[in-house]
């Protein structure tokens, strides 16, 4: 195990609820859910026609005025990955570049920057504009389009969509120039980066790291995708708030919601050399994939009680000293209970007391985002010793035995476990702790 | 903490210039290019209309059962086939002390290509005026696209499908760090073995952008060479006259394995991975860096990683793009990390022969590594003819060069700033 302690001591949250753990955790407390229907674009259509989407989002309020012409070219996941950064570096009381250029300690050198990202899908509106300046008899010519309707594209195109861009956005704006990395591995994306920026401030490469993910599927294409993989809720249209229900028993699918976290870690050293608030401490990882996994007609939560295993085996803790358990809580019946099955091996007995908690129902499915967000609620619970409710929780499915409830519960906590899995069958774990000097 | 050493016992490829290892280094010595008129859709109008493409492979060649792979994409299948010849060459496989939960997959592998025809269709049959009506969209899409052409887009599908190949259950990460990513990966990669999560890593990258799409992002950029009536010689890192990057495609995949373990299974062991170093520029979307001093972090964090001085260093595998800015930031950058000995150290790219093949590159690049520290051969940088005042090393032109050969140093550089460098060394 690394011997530099590791810990967090920033959350930049972007969700259906708003910018900042303030509205999230208020929609969580409340049990209210953040699903409505969407406005983005005309859903009717899809068999989904709901999502957790942002409101009147844009990331140009969260940059320095002087980068405010590059918001242009960044596609909806840049710009939440943008928002949450600077959310975070402020929550963290870290002045960067970007938040407090005057008062910068930390050399850009050792701020790290690590981020998961999905596929980002192309404004179809944009390259629809140009692929229509360049038809014949009524069909895309490839010969026009290269003579040309590409010139009809921004010579930027490109860069909106590269997924390594969510990084360089941050890295450029909070001058951030230690490692870099960009995680594409689907939901399993927010834990990966950050155990890998663990990995870093431990090994001694950075002081600080930035990590976290971000992305948007609230678009055609990801509403496609995720309807032909059978995943969304389609039976919940007419009622939006309650359709994303993991664990519950009429739980029917999962529903799109956009978003994400970046998460400031920090050396202990460090964030105590600056007298920083500390979240809670990172004690354990782990990483598994099935290797079934390629065949995505088949659900799969991607080996994830592998993930837990070796994430509490590297905490050194037995499973009953957990107080707190993240589920990832899809919604989609079958990953539930296979999600539930393998928390059930790798917690044993202590799966029934250990309390749990999904925060699907309130802000939906949101891919590489989701990860962060569920780190940033563990961290949350262990530093005010409270565990949220889990919305649209109202009956158990006899097949998901985890402790979870609709009830906000006070207790107390010394270690936290999230964990979650991707299509395509990767998973990755960590253990929280309780921070104590 | 003291970590543990890491060592390469496999090697795969599947590239412009072969479908091995053993071929691929052969045309590389005989300064053979990789670069054709792009067959693979109608380029004839695109302002570059030639790249260089893996020509006529035959997943059958290296996978014993390709029906498992039935609905990969063409980057996935490069990657497939260069991960067997890998894993064939470890001989893995035939050692009874392997748990599949400590080996893992770390990649740097691209997106798929999109379903092209049936995508851009789309957006013409649900055009309406100046928007597009997505209730028709949807309609039209659910009866168009396909489950697997859509999800094999996702770049983790590659993770996928080779941890369904060899049955792995490990830690399993792809990352996209554009150019760089596959150097990243392998460098990662090895931390994860170094600090013990791990004893084997299946490690490289794959990628495609050699479609309407890429080639289109890329033009819009203007990164691309546009000569197109001098093609096989449009690729000319550090040449005076270089007018931008050859787009390539293919995979290289490495095994790397714990020192002691492959020691102690008789296993070949091809070289060592020393040292990693990673930084950001942070500078600007377009452009690198200008001082290079992103890139030279790169480059002193792994020489400080591997605990050497830049005079151990015998050959750097430039990153070498054949772009004005990134040969003129890189020869700058080599010089601030090697001060004098920037002009004693050969350094060559061969993306001269290969072109680029993005987040496949690194890997493709360190494989040249090893087999120069085997066969005691710099690879060169052919199309050199011109000398650019402001790349002023020896770039190994236009002709391989016996040396000596024992310590050498990769490196790249990703579009947006992420610099990666790696080194390895011969095993004594």
């Amino acid at each position: 195990m690394p011997e530099r302690r590791v810990v967090i001591t920033g959350l930049g949250l972007v969700t259906a609820a708003g910018a900042g753990i303030e509205p999230f955790r208020q929609a969580l407390g409340e049990g209210r859910s953040c699903v409505k229907r969407i406005s983005l674009f005309n859903p009717d259509g899809f068999t989904s026609t709901v999502g957790g989407e942002l409101d009147d989002f844009s990331a140009r309020s969260f940059v320095p005025k002087d980068y405010r012409k590059a918001v242009k070219v960044m596609a909806r996941d840049i710009e939440i990955a943008v928002a949450a950064a600077d959310l975070a570096f402020r929550d963290a009381r870290l002045p960067t570049r970007g938040t407090d250029p005057d008062n910068v300690k930390l050399p850009s050198a050792r701020l790290g920057c690590n981020i998961g990202a999905g596929l980002i899908c192309s404004d179809l509106n944009e390259l629809g504009q140009a692929v229509n300046s360049a038809l014949s008899d009524g069909h895309f010519d490839m010969i026009a389009w290269g003579q040309a309707g590409m010139q009809n594209l921004t010579p930027l195109w490109l860069l909106k969509y590269l997924p390594n861009m969510l990084a360089c956005h941050v890295t450029i704006i909070h001058g951030a120039q230690g490692p870099s990395n960009t995680i594409i591995c689907g939901d399993a994306s927010g834990h990966l980066s950050i155990a890998e920026a663990w990995r870093q401030i431990a090994r001694g490469d950075a002081d600080a790291v930035i990590a976290g993910g971000a992305e948007s599927k609230l678009n055609p294409m990801g509403l496609l995708r995720q309807s032909k993989l059978n995943r969304l809720c389609a039976s919940r249209n007419d009622k939006p708030a309650s359709a994303c229900r993991p664990f519950d028993a009429a739980h029917d699918g999962t529903v799109i919601g956009e978003g994400g976290g970046l998460l400031v870690l920090e050396g202990l050293d460090h964030a105590l050399g600056r007298g920083a608030r500390i979240y809670a401490e990172i004690v354990g990882f782990g990483a598994a994939c099935d290797p079934l996994g390629a065949d995505v007609t088949r659900p799969t939560v991607g080996g994830l009680d592998l993930a837990v295993k070796k994430a509490i085996a590297q905490a050194g803790i037995a499973p009953d000293r957990l107080g707190l358990l993240v589920a990832h809580g899809t919604g989609v019946k079958a990953e539930d209970d296979l999600e539930s099955r393998a928390w059930q091996t790798a917690l044993g007995e202590s799966l029934r007391r250990v309390p749990a908690v999904a925060i699907t129902g309130a802000i939906g499915s949101l891919f590489a985002g989701a990860g962060a967000i569920e780190l940033a609620t563990a961290a949350m619970a262990l530093h005010e010793q409270t565990i949220a409710p889990t919305v649209n929780f109202e009956r158990p499915s006899p097949d998901c035995p985890l402790n979870l409830s609709s009830e906000i519960r006070s207790q107390s906590l010394d270690y936290a476990v999230s964990g979650a899995f991707s299509i395509g069958g990767q998973s990755a774990a960590c253990v929280l702790k309780r921070y104590e000097p | 903490m003291n970590p543990r050493r890491v060592v390469i016992t496999g090697m795969g490829t599947v590239n412009p210039l072969g479908h091995d290892v053993e071929s691929t280094w052969r045309a590389l010595m005989e300064c053979r290019s990789g670069v054709s008129r792009t067959q693979l859709f109608d380029a004839r109008t695109f302002p570059s209309t030639f790249s260089a493409q893996v020509r006529d492979y035959d997943l059958k060649n290296d996978v014993h059962n390709p029906s498992r792979h039935s609905h990969a994409g063409r980057h996935c299948r490069f990657a497939v086939g260069s991960a067997v010849q890998a894993w064939n060459q470890s001989q893995l496989a035939k050692w009874d002390g392997l748990d599949s939960s400590r080996v893992g997959i770390y990649l740097g592998s691209g997106e798929g290509s999109l379903d092209f025809d049936n995508f851009i269709s789309l957006l013409v049959d649900a055009w309406d005026q100046n928007k597009l009506d997505t209730v028709r969209w949807a309609k039209l899409a659910y009866e168009r696209l396909t489950l697997h052409r859509e999800v094999e887009q996702e770049a983790n599908m590659v993770v996928a499908h080779l941890a369904s190949e060899f049955g792995v259950r490990g830690p399993a990460v792809n990352i996209l760090t554009a150019c760089a990513a596959s150097t990243q990966a392998i460098g990662e990669a090895a931390w994860q073995v170094r600090c013990g999560d791990v004893d084997v890593m299946i490690t490289g990258g794959a990628h495609s952008m050699i479609h309407p799409m890429g080639i289109t992002g890329f033009n819009r950029l203007t990164a691309l060479s546009t000569r197109n009536n001098q093609l096989e010689s449009a690729s000319r890192p550090f040449d005076l006259t270089r007018d931008g990057f050859v787009l390539g495609e293919g995979a290289s995949i490495i095994i790397i394995e714990e020192y002691a373990q492959a020691k102690a299974r008789g296993a070949k062991m091809l070289a060592e991975i020393v040292g990693f170093g990673s930084s950001a520029d942070a500078f600007r979307i377009t452009d690198q860096d200008p001082d290079g001093s992103g890139a030279a972090a790169s480059m002193r964090s792994a020489l400080a990683d591997a605990r050497m001085s830049p005079a151990d260093i015998d050959y750097i595998s430039a990153h070498g793009t054949g772009t004005k800015q990134n040969d003129q930031v890189e020869t700058r950058a080599v010089k601030a990390v090697f001060g004098d000995l920037a002009y004693k150290v050969p350094i060559s790219s061969v993306k001269s022969m290969l072109g680029h093949l993005i987040a496949a590159a690194g890997a493709t690049e360190l494989i040249t590594c090893v087999l120069a520290i085997r066969d005691q051969l710099l690879p060169p940088t052919i199309n050199l003819h011109t000398a650019d005042p402001d790349c002023d090393l020896d770039y190994v032109p236009n002709a391989p060069r016996k040396a000596n050969v024992r310590v050498c140093m990769s490196n790249s550089f990703g579009f947006g700033g992420q610099n990666n460098t790696l080194i390895i060394k011969e095993v004594l």
